[in-house]
């Protein structure tokens, strides 16, 4: 594909772990690739699977779920329901044309500043790899909210 | 003598239209036949009794985006409205867009169905033999009715007969080679007039009547979306950073919450909706604006389509009345 | 075999048990078959039970929930049923279930009737009602090999690109009839998610994306509920395969979970619980 093709990223951190993991590798001055467009939530159980497609939809090419630890969730069991949704989804989205490598989702601790950075990189090298995701269409909806 | 275009004229006819026009005609998609706009006429299908979706949505389409405004100026929507020829329509579905005039070319009139309506030429095809399910002869029209196409079509053996019904259509055959026919005239069967009741349905025995109709009903939209005549709309207003866009797509009576307003529904229960369904597409308008016509043109796609046979036949013999032998 | 569900029907209806019971009756076209609701018992005689009869009719009950209600199913119908009654949407004492052993359907349409089963009853292995007050019909020997996914995994076979050009093609022709919604038993919500307009999940664009994303939205809604009746895929005007997308989730959650839906009416669903040692192939990246 052509050398300047950027993918872009949506990324779902929580708030308790991975948002200040992010936020640890920013602070700490760690580099990571600017690809990624950031979205906080209270849970990475709080990511509906439809948020996902959705982001698929309106053009990103990746999309990164980040939460706590399993065990370790701020809310007790979030997490746990989160790993079962995306496993499912994961598969789902394969059947659909977008491969499972596109999609991933990941564990991040407040303390892991470098392994936060070092996911984003690796990420987004294997996106620029694969380039562009397969459409289902050719308009990408801009619009925001209905009004009935 | 007949006049008609043999087969092999009409393809040639129809590739200069398309140097012009915009031609939609039924083509196969997978195991039926639908109207789509065609590129080059081989890939038209004439083999069908008639298509799942009629085409209405060429001139109505299933979601359209209705205007767009930036700031505070009006915009046009960039929606050039091309030079249609519809191909291959069938009387009925031709009379189902006479029947949508009344609501949408009459005033206060739809200004992109106006516009589409007058850029279009029908090119009508008669029926040769009717499908299980059509019933046009009852609703007031008949397979070979060419009132409301601009060029008539009915197949013969070596080619179609041609009937030019309008000036329009008679500009769109200028440019075609017609011979005499040397076939025997077509033999049109049409479909059974479907008998009704001899004495009015009791009041009492209404409520059941439609109650038990309703009580199989999933109210999905098909029936409406499949029919010729129905014009039920839903209206959604968009807005991103400063530009509206007004985009209306096709309702129906049959969904839950039709028409709720404040809190209201006019329609609450299955019953309801079902009773109004079939009193607007038989009665209404005959009653309320002593018209004649029905707005049910006898095509059958509802029939066909729905799931779990809700028949607009069988509602036609329990409810019309018929003068008693 | 007809002649015990009429039999049954009138005694359920003669002595009050029910209001009502939901079968099946000869349709317009002489030959499939459509739901028929029995009041009263002269209407007896118009039920009817043959191959034709494909269509699942648990859905009717959510209509009816104050009045005990009778209703035929086959096996596929009963474990709906079965899903219906774990997630508290009707009480067993109000339903009386009428089951058929069954031996399989063929693909109907109007006027159509196919001439070899359906390709769901063909890899069946539960002829028999898992639930049942009253069971019709001889019992029928299982066979032996399982229920496979063959046609999930003939997909899987495409390239990705192949796979979402397959979809964009046939959400091309979606035109939201949501037919797919309301004959499904697992769609029971009062306000389906892709008619709300505060926030907009879904627009009304008829676009193929916002169809998949519809129709995405509904599978993933019925994953570990669905029992694979393939209504959807029956009703579905434009005749997308829609059940493919319910089976590739059925597979999976068979494979991931190793549950199936409808089995029995206490074992709860596997998206509403969990384990906390699984790992699924979620969070194993390592530098």
């Amino acid at each position: 594909m052509a050398i300047d093709y950027q993918p872009k990223i949506v990324g779902f951190m929580c708030n308790w772990c991975s948002y200040a993991g992010a936020d640890m590798a920013g602070t700490s001055r760690m580099t990571y690739p600017p690809n990624i467009r950031v979205i906080r939530v209270p849970c990475s159980a709080r990511v509906d699977a439809l948020f996902i497609v959705k982001c698929f939809q309106q053009g990103a090419d990746g999309v990164l779920v980040s939460g706590c630890h399993p065990g370790d969730c701020h809310y007790s069991e979030g997490n746990y329901h989160a790993r079962r949704r995306f496993a499912l989804l994961r598969e789902l989205l394969d059947f659909l044309g977008i491969e499972k490598e596109r999609f991933w989702v990941e564990w991040v601790s407040a303390s892991e500043g470098k392994r936060f950075s070092r996911l984003v990189s690796a990420f987004t090298d294997e996106l620029s790899r694969m380039g562009p995701r397969n459409t289902w269409g050719n308009q990408v909806d801009t619009t925001d909210q209905g009004q009935g | 003598m007949a006049r008609i275009i043999a087969k092999k004229d009409l393809a040639s006819w129809l590739e200069e239209l398309l140097k012009e026009h915009t031609v939609i005609a039924p083509t196969s998609v997978g195991e039926f036949t639908l109207f789509r706009p065609i590129i080059t006429p081989e890939e038209i299908a004439l083999d069908f009794d008639n298509t799942v979706l009629s085409p209405k949505e060429w001139f109505f389409p299933r979601a359209e985006s209705l205007f767009t405004r930036d700031g505070g100026a009006e915009e046009p929507v960039p929606q050039p409205i091309d030079k249609l020829v519809i191909f291959g329509i069938r009387p009925c579905d031709a009379k189902g867009l006479t029947v949508l005039d009344k609501t949408l070319y009459s005033t206060p009139f739809d200004a992109l169905y106006t516009q589409r309506r007058n850029q279009a030429t029908l090119i009508g095809l008669a029926c040769s033999k009717p499908g299980p399910q059509c019933f046009c002869t009852t609703m007031g029209s008949a397979p070979d009715d060419a009132s409301n196409v601009d060029i008539m079509l009915t197949e013969v053996d070596d080619g179609y007969i041609v009937e030019t019904v309008t000036e329009k259509g008679k500009a769109l055959i200028a440019g075609a080679l017609l011979s005499e026919s040397k076939s025997p005239p077509p033999q049109v069967a049409s479909p059974a007039v479907i008998e009704g009741i001899t004495e009015e349905m009791p009041e009492s025995a209404r409520e059941r009547y439609w109650s038990r109709l309703a009580d199989r009903c999933l109210h999905c939209h098909i029936c409406a979306f499949v029919c010729p005549t129905c014009y039920c709309t839903q209206d959604r207003q968009y807005d991103s950073q400063g530009r509206v866009e007004q985009l209306r797509c096709w309702y129906s009576c049959q969904g839950q919450g039709f028409t709720r307003i404040g809190g209201y529904t006019p329609n609450p229960t299955k019953t309801d909706r079902m009773r109004h369904r079939f009193y607007h597409k038989l009665p209404h308008f005959p009653d309320t604006q002593g018209s004649g016509y029905a707005t049910c043109v006898g095509c059958g796609r509802c029939v066909t389509a729905c799931p779990v046979n809700i028949d607009i036949r069988e509602v036609i013999a329990d409810t019309k009345q018929r003068q008693p032998v | 075999m007809i002649q015990q569900i009429k039999d049954k029907a009138k005694e359920l209806l003669d002595s009050g048990a029910v209001s009502c019971v939901i079968g099946y009756e000869r349709a317009s076209d002489g030959l499939t078959a459509r739901p028929l609701f029995v009041y009263e018992t002269e209407d007896v005689e118009k039920l009817i039970f043959d191959e034709t009869c494909t269509h699942n009719l648990v859905k009717y009950l959510l209509n009816i929930k104050d009045k005990p209600t009778a209703i035929v199913v086959k096996p596929c119908d009963a474990r709906a049923l079965n899903v219906l009654l774990g997630e508290k949407q009707h009480q067993r004492e109000k339903v009386n279930i009428i089951g058929e052993a069954c031996p399989g359907v063929v693909e109907t349409s109007w006027n159509k009737k196919g001439d070899d089963l359906e390709a769901r009853c063909q890899v069946c292995t539960q002829h028999t009602p898992p639930i049942y007050d009253f069971l019709v019909g001889e019992p029928i020997e299982e066979p032996s090999p399982p229920s496979t996914f063959s046609d999930v995994a003939d997909f899987e076979g495409k390239s990705a690109a192949e796979r979402a050009s397959f979809w964009a093609e046939q959400f091309e022709r979606c035109i939201r009839c949501y037919a797919c919604r309301n004959v499904c038993p697992g769609c029971y919500c009062t306000e389906c998610q892709v008619e709300q307009v505060n926030p907009e999940w879904v627009s009304i664009r008829l676009t193929p994306e916002e169809n998949l994303m519809w129709h995405v939205m509904r599978a993933f809604h019925l994953a570990g509920r669905c029992i694979g009746c393939k209504e959807c895929e029956r009703v579905c005007p434009v005749n997308i395969p829609l059940s493919l997308l319910n089976r590739k989730l059925q597979q999976e959650v068979l494979a991931l979970f190793d549950f199936q839906a409808g089995i029995d009416e206490d074992t709860p669903a596997p998206l509403a619980t969990f384990k906390k040692d699984e790992k699924l192939g979620i969070g194993e990246w390592h530098e």
